[in-house]
């Protein structure tokens, strides 16, 4: 018996040194007491397990070298840490917590606590979407027709009344109002193609459409619904032996599995939301990668092949006048990833052109002569300087910035939170003695300033301004959706 | 919610955080009655509260007038969420009622009380309570107390935050019963460089009532205890209010939750 206790023991010994050399416990390495923060870290641990720890706590690469070569007093980014040995490979790193500033306070301040961090924590930011397609699992519940929405919602016959709130009426309780019939409540609506959340709400309680598969995580409220209402329709006749046709483009990043298409007599289809610009494409019918037999529209893809170029919205004629005697002409521009060799302009008797559909947006672009880059000689709006100055493009500018003093200045720039603060950027051109700026921005809050000549100033036109970290203001705007 | 200052629409997060009425100064410089400090115009101080006078307020049917209201600077709130923040409605606005915030409906509802803290409504049944707390104020800011780790700690409630918030310098007992999961450096863009911890509570008692699942941020409150002039241990936000329906009378001091059922 006595000898079973201790094999026994032994055994649990032996487990334990065994657990020691690969345990990784996230909840266990840190902890905090008295306003510091303790990280107790095993110089075992394999690569695997210290990127783990320095993803989830953040700490920078040159403090964890510095464990590792035995430093005790470790100054990085001027933050202070100690480190204490435990025993042969256990250290503890602390240090203290730095406190989030607190500005002059009033009452109302104190709440600054920075939740920012949350985002970084794993909320992806938003971008605006390139594609989507539809996940309904009962079809009757949306449809999408010559600009019309209808929702329908199953049951709820019990229910007084019943709303339809989304993106597309800025969440309003009211505006929406659903219609009862035999089997439920529908609504139609004009929306233009594109990507929109939604819920329902039922007596005053919001629920999401549990016939929709597409759900995004809102900040507020648990999930709103996806929808997309589409502008595009891909096809393939023939192919009819074929087990599996996918669609793939720049739009999602040429993946070769998300895609598949649906046979629906004898020809391939896919319906989809495609954001309005240029947008290039392949079939994979049972992995032989095809272009389009239909459209004639095909493009260089840079390294010898042909891709598929289909353009959703209005096109616009990018020209170059002269050069008559050049061998070729190239566009090259942030629309296409800068890509030398695929936008080969065409000659036409004053020069160079070429028709490409962009979506509303600010665009950057140079033209290549005989692989030269030169700036379009034809418009004044530029971004940057020297060798990194580009034609300037906004199309579908939704607002104008505008400053009409100074008319005597050299060079009047803006610069906001649309570019990065960079005042060298955005250039202001003069015309009837103002100096104007027109720019495609996205709905939402804006804040900048005009740069007069280096010296940076709040937009006297605009009465709406804000305090900034710096102790000085900027001019504030709002984009109304 | 959204409500109408002297025609002008939009906005207000309701915020057991902020006392009063406060106002966004970038929309309401032009109501300012102390005109001392704004002379300046471009530079303008931070940080500092004026004051001015609101002729009517129309708030979800509750109609205030000639109410008077801080306005200060809240483009930071703004600029994280990108929605327009015309101000802050504070619990001092709400005086004489009784609150009603359900996070999962997205409703806030307000009842009217007698003297004796009952609603006067005979259609309103009364909220149906798992646990009741009292509520202490302090300039006008709510405290209750809960208990973290056996120790008990003064919390004050805030609807306008995202998170529970826990002192990085609440007792030892406290925090050793916190699991650290992330850690962050917070590199702002200006000199308010700081960091973040978030951890997760796992042995938070409200009232007798053991609350699970929560998250909290630990980072240091000192300067907010000392604005107050009183000890804050942390801060109730967001992760607390989704626990279930929570009720605040004003009249009783009573803070009341409502758990939601889980399956």
């Amino acid at each position: 018996m006595r000898n079973k206790i201790k094999y026994f023991l032994v055994l649990v010994f032996l487990l334990n040194v065994f657990k020691g050399f690969s345990q990784f416990d996230p909840g266990t390495v840190c902890r905090v007491e008295n306003g510091k923060t303790y990280f107790r870290i095993d110089l075992r641990w394999n690569n695997d397990q210290k990127k783990e720890l320095t993803r989830l706590f953040d700490l920078d690469s040159l403090v964890l070298d510095a464990v590792y070569s035995g430093k005790k007093e470790i100054e990085v980014k001027n933050a202070q840490w100690k480190m204490v040995k435990l025993n042969d490979h256990l250290v503890e790193l602390s240090k203290v917590i730095k406190s989030v500033p607190v500005k002059p306070t009033t009452v109302n301040d104190i709440f600054m606590v920075d939740d920012r961090w949350l985002n970084i924590a794993g909320e992806a930011e938003r971008q605006s979407v390139e594609y989507g397609v539809n996940r309904f699992t009962n079809i009757a519940v949306f449809h999408y027709r010559d600009g019309v929405a209808f929702f329908f919602l199953p049951g709820h016959k019990e229910a007084k009344r019943v709303f339809l709130s989304g993106s597309f009426n800025s969440w309003s309780t009211e505006h929406t109002p659903m219609q009862i019939c035999d089997s439920g409540w529908v609504v139609s609506l004009n929306l233009k193609p594109g990507k929109y959340s939604y819920k329902y709400i039922i007596d005053g309680r919001w629920v999401n459409d549990s016939f929709n598969k597409l759900k995004e995580n809102d900040t507020d409220n648990g999930n709103n619904s996806i929808v997309y209402c589409y502008n595009h329709i891909f096809r393939l006749r023939g192919y009819t032996s074929a087990h599996k046709v996918i669609l793939t483009g720049s739009f999602n990043g040429w993946n070769e599995n998300e895609l598949s298409m649906i046979r629906i007599n004898g020809t391939w289809m896919l319906p989809l939301y495609l954001r309005e610009g240029t947008h290039s494409y392949k079939f994979i019918v049972d992995k032989d990668w095809i272009t389009d037999p239909e459209n004639n529209l095909k493009r260089p893809d840079g390294s010898g092949n042909f891709n598929s170029v289909i353009g959703i919205g209005d096109s616009i004629v990018f020209r170059l006048k002269g050069f008559r005697d050049a061998k070729s002409v190239v566009l090259t521009g942030n629309f296409n990833g800068w890509n030398t060799g695929e936008l080969f302009m065409d000659k036409y008797q004053d020069g160079w052109q070429l028709y490409y559909v962009l979506g509303p947006g600010n665009y950057e672009y140079k033209f290549i002569v005989d692989g030269k880059w030169t700036t379009d000689p034809a418009n004044p709006s530029t971004t940057g300087s020297g060798d990194y100055m580009n034609s300037f493009l906004t199309l579908k500018a939704n607002y104008v910035f505008q400053l009409d003093k100074f008319p005597d200045a050299k060079v009047v720039s803006v610069a906001g939170s649309f570019n990065g603060w960079n005042p060298g950027n955005f250039i202001m051109v003069k015309k009837n003695g103002k100096w104007i700026f027109p720019i495609y921005l996205k709905p939402g809050k804006y804040t900048y300033k005009f740069i007069v000549d280096g010296t940076w100033i709040l937009d006297p036109g605009n009465e709406l301004w804000e305090n900034n970290e710096y102790g000085t203001s900027n001019s504030v705007l709002w984009i109304e959706p | 919610m959204e409500a109408k200052v002297d025609n002008i629409v939009g906005n207000f997060l309701f915020d057991t955080g902020a006392a009063q009425l406060v106002l966004n100064s970038t929309y309401f410089r032009k109501f300012l009655t102390t005109t001392g400090g704004e002379g300046t115009g471009i530079t303008g101080s931070t940080g500092v509260t004026r004051h001015a006078q609101i002729k009517i307020l129309d708030v979800a049917g509750l109609i205030y007038k000639e109410q008077p209201a801080d306005v200060t600077d809240l483009g930071h709130i703004e600029n994280r969420r990108n929605i327009k923040v015309l101000g802050l409605f504070g619990l001092g606005m709400l005086k004489g009622l009784e609150i009603v915030i359900d996070v999962r409906h997205n409703e806030l509802r307000l009842y009217r009380l007698d003297k004796t803290g009952n609603r006067i409504s005979i259609h309103n049944n009364e909220f149906r309570a798992d646990v009741t707390e009292r509520i202490e104020f302090y300039h006008n800011i709510l405290f209750v107390k809960v208990k973290i780790g056996g120790k008990m700690l003064n919390f004050c409630l805030d609807t306008g935050a995202e998170s529970n918030v826990l002192n990085s310098y609440a007792p030892k007992k406290a925090l050793s019963t916190v699991t650290i999961l992330r850690r962050s450096d917070l590199i702002g863009t200006g000199p308010g460089e700081s960091e973040a911890l978030l951890g997760k509570l796992n042995d938070f008692v409200f009232g007798e009532h053991q609350i699970t699942g929560m998250q909290t941020i630990i980072t240091s409150l000192d300067a907010l205890s000392s604005t107050y002039g009183y000890p804050v241990d942390g801060m109730l936000g967001y992760d607390f209010f989704e626990k279930g329906d929570i009720c605040i009378n004003l009249v009783k001091n009573e803070l009341k939750i409502s758990f939601t059922k889980t399956d």
